[in-house]
């Protein structure tokens, strides 16, 4: 909205141009920022303005001045006016100041803008700029540590996978958590959408093209998107023209990725030794290099389906400008990264064009559209899938070659069997993990997706500070998919005897999204004192969703594992599909008053019907309100100089509203779904629904304050805030006697918290002419708490049980909740346990007594095996919170001249993750590989450690699988140098005159992404974790060095 | 400011002209309400045929279809909990080694689909009932459609009792069962409804299971005209398949002159198995087929009077489905669950039985090393082999130890039953068959009859349900959860024929807990009524 402001002060301008009267004598010189950089379109005038201009591209001006004229004044948006003694000279240089009141900022909010002193509600403004160049296929991935209560996870290294954010803590147990998303006024489709990859719906927008992110977080901004704002919003704005000379910029990093961390797994030698050990403990005969004359391997199998170094490239050039009436952005995108799973890429190629006119005063039309084409590539990434790349890459056995002498050169065992040759073991990889060497590159999951994001809007200013908008949103996404199994190994594998013999698969869907707005802004200030604000509007929108997929399995020849489903090529062919269609219509009101730019409030209604709830359901009604008040600008504080030269700006506000979070499918309904016996047709219920089901609610408390000191160069803003979430949508357990499909009917009955306090803090420490040093700050802790559950038979349930993660009262949701591990009996390797009376038991693993069978220990280095016990779920306890509590980043920004060096650290706590990668993969008691711990078990007595004694076949019972168990829950706590940047602009002067004027600016750059991590969390990464802070098998993270320049023309 | 409000309200106007209250009544496209399910003849079908597909394929506790509980689950945890097949690796050795919980997914996915399955058929018994009473089906039509629902809902019941329930045997039913459900869940106030009901004894499980098995005989036909174009007689329920599960029912409560009266219902008084003449069953004219292979290379056999349709497009998934989990490896199967020595090397099985070798194939495992598999599910690319629940030869054996145990000294008539089922799998019956003389007594008699079950339903997950209903005989009780072959046994070394073995994995007896699976925590949790099974 800057370009808004700068487009009033050019029109401005060229009013005071056509107004020039007689002149005298002519001024000229050169208007320069702080880093001495020219400046173009600063205006330059005399105070009467009757004289006036602005300086060109090289900040150069001249005008022509009257004899009597005594000063100029130079200004700038965002910048400190300049007003200078003309004197007798005739060359007057000067250099402007950035703005040192950051108040005077506009914030983006919901259909209009405010300005940032008038606004009392709470938001955060990200500068696209800050990682416009980032090596990063979207930008959700690069939100984390932006801005103050705003947790963005990044669950692994799989590039095309969308960041999981979370604004002010987790707002809902079973409905959608993800914030809205509005880009340039119309939400957009978000989420992970393909079928047969991951996929990231807001990798369709090209970072560069960003121009600002205001993520609104409190209930007064949020409350203008009603039903919709639970979860917070994000506004996107993309770039405009500006008038005045085009400017063409090229932009283009190249860079590499590798994994931050890998996985620390057994070379073969280790191997051999732990799984004749796990074999020789169980009763059994060894397996592993029973036959040593096959030869030895030691194979890296991270390595083999791991890139070093994925490359990743971005090409952008852009256009801008604008004449007198019309404005235009225009850019072309091409991007290509690849992830450090081998399969696994992105390639996204996007167009934007925006564009405005203004036909007069009193019209205005214009359009935003991007066009962009991502193409993903993926693989199985099944956590504890036969083919998932990292599940296998952890227990291949590293004695083996993934090579061998077949006709593929592969180890594979086809047409024989799905199973790899052993080696110089007696038997392959337990449980047939494939050779993922080789499916990963024979095996193709591959997604398209076309998007089309349209706006036009038309906005009519028929008397002044009243406007008109209308805006038709249109949101198109087609993604179609493939995925091809070879039948010669892996998930595929067959022949035409048995087997899946090839698969393949294709799906198309195609989601369309409308969205018509109308609104109106009016502004009116009376007596110079009261100024109202008034947006109004209604907003419809529509959306259909359409799907068909259709695959083929026991293929006729291996010819048609390539690109797509061809007819005729497999012998079972099914074909599947479904239509969806959905609609919101709302009707919304905001109303501002201010007195005096002191005191302020702001009142906001939405009126939202949903098509997914039931006839009299349907509607709701969202209220938000805010107040502020600028002490700063009272009288008494002007005057106290204590006061005044030390805080500069002072706003105290507090708001409060309730929003919704919407429902999704038809949950009111009882239904019956198709239901075939055999392939013979029929229908079965596949839900019983609520008719009384209505929006959860989010009752939005945020009270904080906006402060500016030591004129400007500190800004602080800290809140407080709680949301009050009820009416929380909960699948209400019905007895699985009961036989209701999914065992639960929905109701609006639980309740949680979320509250927190956001600390945001920039410092400008040093600000000389060539050096200048800034800090940036943040700070969150959002403490989560769930207040209610349903009853059964009229009593409140004490928790909602999952395998890992209970969902309980008085505790955040999704606490890890599992049994408490003793450590090893140093007399007999036996893992032991606490029970829940505090009792000391243990799961033996020796003869004299049932190998599996729990007995009670009077310690941990007692050799006899007490009484027989159990250890059953009413043992488990409370192991740790799965959600972060506190997060934010650290960045500091160096400028010396042409350099500029600036550094993030991001940190992040106060949760546990459960390490299941360890639990399963790494401890597994099978004829797998390990990880490097297990090298400390307990081999013999007196032995301490807390790796018990291994024990073939008994990993589940060991490690107790599918339950959290405390041996595996780490602290998740850490601090990561998220990004280093390093640039170099050049002079731009020297730059034009040796290109003759042809390149006007140059910039280099370098710059390394999530450098290194330190925590004391022993799995990939502690952000590898899901919403319940389960780490399974996930990508390691990626660490990005990458250098690039940009070109301005 | 009046102007200013006259535009706006022109210009407002004009743009929300285009909205009305109809977009936001839109309804799925994927589903029909439950209000319109049974409102034609057609749909009445379709909801028919949508509970049977609740018997092939409820969802597993991840949502995927593993074939639960009818169209392979009852067969794998049957077997898997007995001591003939043998589980390979880690996929049913929750089972296999009995070291289930209150929430291992096996047990709790069979204990929801099975309910699952209950109240869908009681949910379509109301649609028929109000369907008939309104004529959009013929009285009866409705009474045939509730016929075939009351059947699932009896074999449901049933097969929950083996389970979650100790056997009818001990205590004539007195001990603890589990619920009993008779009416349509189809809304929260239905649900408070069942929040009273605590787990029924087993005898009057029994009970209402034979009511409704007795409704079934009398509303179903023989075999349905609908049944036969297209061929479904295998697949629905048919009035032979009732008689045949009362007389398993009355096998489990040890009525053997209850078995008796209904198995004369369905045998010929004239059994011939010298020379072999295949016996056909006066109620649907099922049979034996000739080779004991008939019913698993067809599908739609004689002798298969009630199996769970599979098909290639409709089939369990790779988790769960028969021909994959029990197939070999070296057939392009997992090779999950192989034969196990322990029936295997029994000296009761002769070695030239063509059990042997036309439904037993040596090949590689999922380890990757030789055993022993069944070839009863074959269809190993298409996976369409039918879940077999009810066949003739169970019958026939039935009857034979009924007749067997209901006699003072050698029932004859059961000598010609297990005959007539074991001559055709002999390669000289002439020689090998048994005689009345040939056995000392009449236990020994049963002994043979129990041992041929075993060699004869092989990999059908029929195991538990005698090892449980036998486990209070003192006679022929296993003591509990008998021994097994140590998971993962292999090599072909361990497969002699006659040679006897010596199991490694320790029996577990009859008094301890884990003879009964737990009932889901999720069930105690939400429904404290339905108590716990004790030890868990």
């Amino acid at each position: 909205m800057q370009m808004r402001k700068l487009i009033v002060s050019l029109t401005a301008m060229f009013f005071l141009v056509l107004n020039a009267a007689a002149q005298d004598r002519t001024i000229s010189g050169v208007v320069t920022n702080e880093k001495n950089l020219p400046l173009a379109g600063v205006s330059v005038g005399t105070p009467d303005g009757k004289n006036g201009t602005q300086t060109d591209n090289d900040g150069k001006y001249s005008l022509k001045i009257s004899a009597t004229a005594r000063v100029l004044i130079f200004s700038y948006v965002n910048y400190q006016s300049a007003t200078l003694a003309v004197g007798k000279l005739l060359n007057l240089s000067v250099s402007l100041q950035p703005a040192d009141t950051k108040m005077e900022e506009v914030v983006v909010v919901g259909y209009g803008t405010q300005q940032k002193k008038a606004f009392t509600g709470s938001s955060s403004k990200v500068d696209a700029k800050q990682f416009a160049n980032l090596v990063s296929p979207s930008i959700d991935r690069q939100l984390a540590g932006r801005a103050a209560g705003v947790q963005v996870t990044n669950a692994g290294g799989l590039i095309n996978a969308p960041a999981r954010i979370r604004i002010r803590g987790t707002n809902s147990i079973s409905q959608n958590n993800d914030p809205l998303i509005v880009v340039d006024g119309t939400p957009i489709i978000s989420g992970n959408l393909a079928a047969t990859t991951n996929s990231n719906t807001l990798g369709d927008i090209n970072p560069s093209d960003i121009e600002n992110i205001e993520v609104l977080k409190d209930g007064s901004a949020t409350a203008i998107y009603g039903s919709r704002a639970a979860g917070g919003v994000i506004l996107i704005t993309t770039k405009k023209g500006t008038k005045g000379k085009s400017k063409i910029t090229y932009d283009a990093f190249v860079g590499y990725s590798g994994a931050l961390k890998r996985f620390d797994l057994l070379n073969a030698a280790d191997f051999i030794t732990i799984a004749n050990e796990k074999l020789r403990n169980a009763g059994l005969a060894a397996r592993a290099n029973t036959n040593p004359s096959a030869g030895s391997f030691d194979t890296d199998w991270q390595g083999m389906v791991m890139n070093k170094n994925a490359t990743v490239m971005n090409h952008t050039i852009s256009l801008q400008g604008g004449g007198d009436k019309t404005t235009y952005y225009f850019s072309l995108n091409y991007s290509d990264q690849k992830g450090i799973i081998i399969s696994n890429y992105n390639k996204a190629y996007r167009v934007r064009m925006n564009i405005e006119h203004e036909a007069n005063k009193f019209f205005k039309i214009g359009n935003n559209t991007s066009i962009s084409r991502q193409e993903d590539g993926d693989q199985n990434n099944g956590s504890n899938a036969l083919g998932g790349s990292i599940a296998s890459a952890l227990r291949l056995l590293p004695n083996v070659s993934p090579y061998a002498a077949t006709a593929s050169g592969w180890n594979i065992n086809y047409p024989a069997n799905g199973n790899m040759q052993p080696g110089a073991n007696s038997q392959s990889v337990d449980d047939n993990f494939s050779n993922v060497a080789f499916t990963l590159r024979y095996n193709k999951n591959y997604s398209d997706k076309y998007r089309l994001i349209n706006n036009t809007f038309m906005e009519l200013t028929p008397v002044k500070g009243l406007k008109f908008r209308t805006q038709l949103g249109v949101d198109m996404l087609n993604d179609y998919s493939y995925q091809g199994l070879t039948p010669l190994h892996g998930d595929g594998f067959g022949t035409a005897a048995g087997g899946t013999n090839g698969s393949l698969f294709n799906s198309d869907q195609t989601w369309l999204r409308f969205v018509v707005s109308n609104y109106i802004n009016y502004n009116l200030t009376l007596a110079r004192k009261h100024n109202f604000f008034l947006t109004a509007g209604h907003e419809l929108q529509k959306e259909t969703y359409k799907f068909l997929s259709a695959s083929a399995t026991n293929i006729s020849d291996l010819f048609y594992i390539k690109e797509n489903l061809i007819s005729g090529a497999g012998s079972i062919q099914t074909v599947g599909g479904n239509y969806d269609k959905n609609s919101l219509e709302s009707l919304f009101g905001r109303f501002n008053y201010d007195f005096k730019n002191k005191y302020f409030l702001q009142a906001t209604v939405r009126r939202d019907g949903q098509s997914a709830l039931a006839p009299g359901k349907k509607y709701g009604v969202f209220p938000g309100i805010s107040v502020g008040w600028r002490p700063s600008q009272e009288k008494f504080w002007k005057n106290s100089p204590v006061l005044s030269k030390g805080i500069n700006e002072f706003k105290i506000k507090a708001s409060y509203a309730k929003v919704g979070n919407t429902l999704g499918g038809y949950p009111y309904l009882s239904t019956f779904g198709s239901a075939n016996y055999g392939n013979i047709g029929g229908i079965a219920p596949n839900l019983v629904g609520n008719p009384l089901l209505q929006w959860e609610t989010n009752a939005k408390y945020d009270v904080g304050v906006d402060m500016q000191l030591f004129n400007g160069r500190m800004t602080l803003t800290a809140d407080w805030f709680k949301n009050d979430i009820n009416n929380i949508v909960l699948r209400v357990p019905t007895p699985p006697s009961a036989g209701v499909p999914g065992n639960a009917i929905s109701q609006n009955i639980g309740s949680m918290e979320n509250k927190g306090i956001e600390l945001s803090l920039g410092f400008n420490v040093m600000n000389k002419k060539d050096f200048s040093w800034d800090v940036n700050f943040n700070y969150s802790n959002v403490q989560n708490k769930v207040t209610k559950l349903y009853n059964v038979g009229g009593v409140p349930v004490p928790f909602i049980d999952g395998s890992y993660n209970i969902i309980k009262v008085g505790e955040p949701i999704n606490i890890i909740y599992g049994y408490e591990y003793a450590g090893v009996n140093s007399a007999n390797g036996n893992p032991m346990y606490y029970k829940a009376d505090g009792s000391l038991i243990q799961m033996n693993l020796n003869a004299g007594g049932v190998i599996g069978g729990y007995y009670y220990a009077l310690s941990k280095s007692d050799p006899i095996l007490g009484v027989r016990t159990t250890l059953s779920t009413d043992d488990r306890k409370k192991l740790g919170s799965g959600i972060p509590v506190w997060f934010g980043a650290l960045t500091n920004t160096f400028r010396y001249k042409g350099f500029e060096f600036e550094f993030m650290l991001r940190y992040s706590g106060g949760n546990k993750i459960m390490n299941i990668t360890s639990q399963e993969a790494l401890f597994n008691q099978s004829f797998q590989n390990n990880g490097k711990e297990i090298l400390t078990r307990w081999t013999k007595p007196g032995d301490i450690t807390s790796v018990p004694k291994l024990f073939f076949g008994a990993g589940n019972a060991i490690s107790l699988n599918q339950n959290a168990n405390s041996r595996f829950v780490e602290k998740g706590d850490y601090l990561r140098l998220q990004n280093v940047v390093f640039s170099y602009t050049l002079d731009s002067k020297r730059i034009e005159e040796k290109t003759r004027g042809i390149v006007k600016t140059v910039r280099f750059f370098t710059q390394g992404q999530n450098l290194y991590v330190w925590t004391k969390y022993k799995g990939a990464d502690p952000d590898n974790i899901s919403a319940a802070g389960l780490d399974a098998a996930v990508s390691p993270q990626l660490r990005t060095i990458s250098m690039g320049i940009s070109l301005g023309f | 400011m009046n102007k200013v409000i006259i535009i706006f309200l022109c210009f407002f106007g004009l743009f929300t002209a285009s909205s009305c209250k109809k977009q936001l009544d839109t309804t799925p496209f994927n589903s029909v309400t439950d209000a319109s399910a049974f409102e034609t003849a057609d749909r009445c079908l379709l909801s028919l045929n949508g509970v049977y597909d609740a018997a092939q394929s409820g969802a597993y506790t991840d949502g995927s279809f593993r074939g639960y509980p009818f169209g392979a689950a009852n067969i794998e945890q049957g077997d898997c909990r007995g001591e003939d097949m043998l589980n390979v690796q880690a996929f049913f050795q929750v089972t296999y080694q009995a070291t289930y919980n209150a929430t291992t997914a096996n047990n709790v996915a069979m204990w929801n689909t099975l309910y699952a399955l209950i109240n869908k058929a009681n949910v379509a018994i109301d649609g028929f009932r109000k369907a008939g009473g309104k004529n959009v089906l013929t009285s009866a039509v409705a009474l045939q459609y509730e016929a075939e629902c009351r059947f699932l809902r009896a074999m449901a019941h049933h097969e929950l009792l083996l389970h979650y329930a100790r056997p009818y045997m001990d205590g004539n039913g007195t001990q603890l069962g589990v619920p009993w459900r008779d009416f349509p869940i189809n809304s929260s106030d239905a649900v408070n409804l069942i929040r009273a009901t605590p787990r029924a004894t087993v005898a009057t499980i029994y009970n209402n299971i034979l009511t409704d098995l007795d409704f079934v005989e009398t509303n179903l036909t023989a075999v349905p005209a609908s049944f036969v174009s297209p061929a479904t007689k295998n697949v629905r329920v048919t009035r032979g398949a009732a008689v045949a599960l009362k007389m398993r029912i009355k096998l489990h409560k040890g009525d053997w002159a209850g078995v008796i009266t209904e198995g004369n219902k369905l045998i010929p008084a004239t059994i011939t198995p010298l020379p072999w003449t295949a016996p056909v069953c006066p109620i649907g004219s099922w049979s034996l087929t000739a080779n004991p292979d008939g019913p698993f290379a067809d599908n739609a056999s004689v002798e298969s009077m009630f199996s769970i349709r599979n098909d290639p497009l409709d089939a369990p998934n790779v988790n769960g489905v028969l021909p994959k989990m029990y197939g070999g490896a070296g057939f392009g199967a997992r090779g999950l669950v192989s034969v196990s020595p322990v029936i295997w090397n029994n000296a009761g099985w002769l070695c030239t039985d063509k059990r042997r070798t036309s439904l037993v194939a040596a090949t590689t495992n999922a380890s990757g090393n030789q055993s022993q598999f069944s070839t009863k599910y074959r269809k190993y690319t298409t996976s369409d082999d039918f879940a077999p629940q009810i066949r003739y030869a169970e019958v026939l054996l039935t009857q034979a130890e009924a007749e067997a145990r209901n006699a003072a000294a050698v029932s004859t008539r059961a000598v010609d039953l297990l005959n007539i089922v074991r001559n055709r799998s002999l390669a000289n019956p002439a020689v090998e068959q048994y005689t009345a003389g040939g056995f000392a007594t009449k236990n020994a008699l049963i002994a043979a009859i129990l041992l041929e079950r075993r060699i004869e339903f092989l990999a059908e997950g029929k195991r538990w349900g005698d090892i449980s209903r036998n486990a209070v005989d003192p006679n022929f009780t296993t003591g509990g959860i008998p021994a097994k072959a140590v998971n993962g046994t292999d090599g072909l070394a361990n497969f002699v024929c006659g040679a006897g073995y010596t199991p490694g994995q320790a029996a577990i007896p009859y008094s301890d807990f884990r003879f009964l699976w737990p009932i889901p925590a999720t069930e105690v949790v939400q429904n404290p009524i339905v108590v716990q099974n004790p030890g868990y």
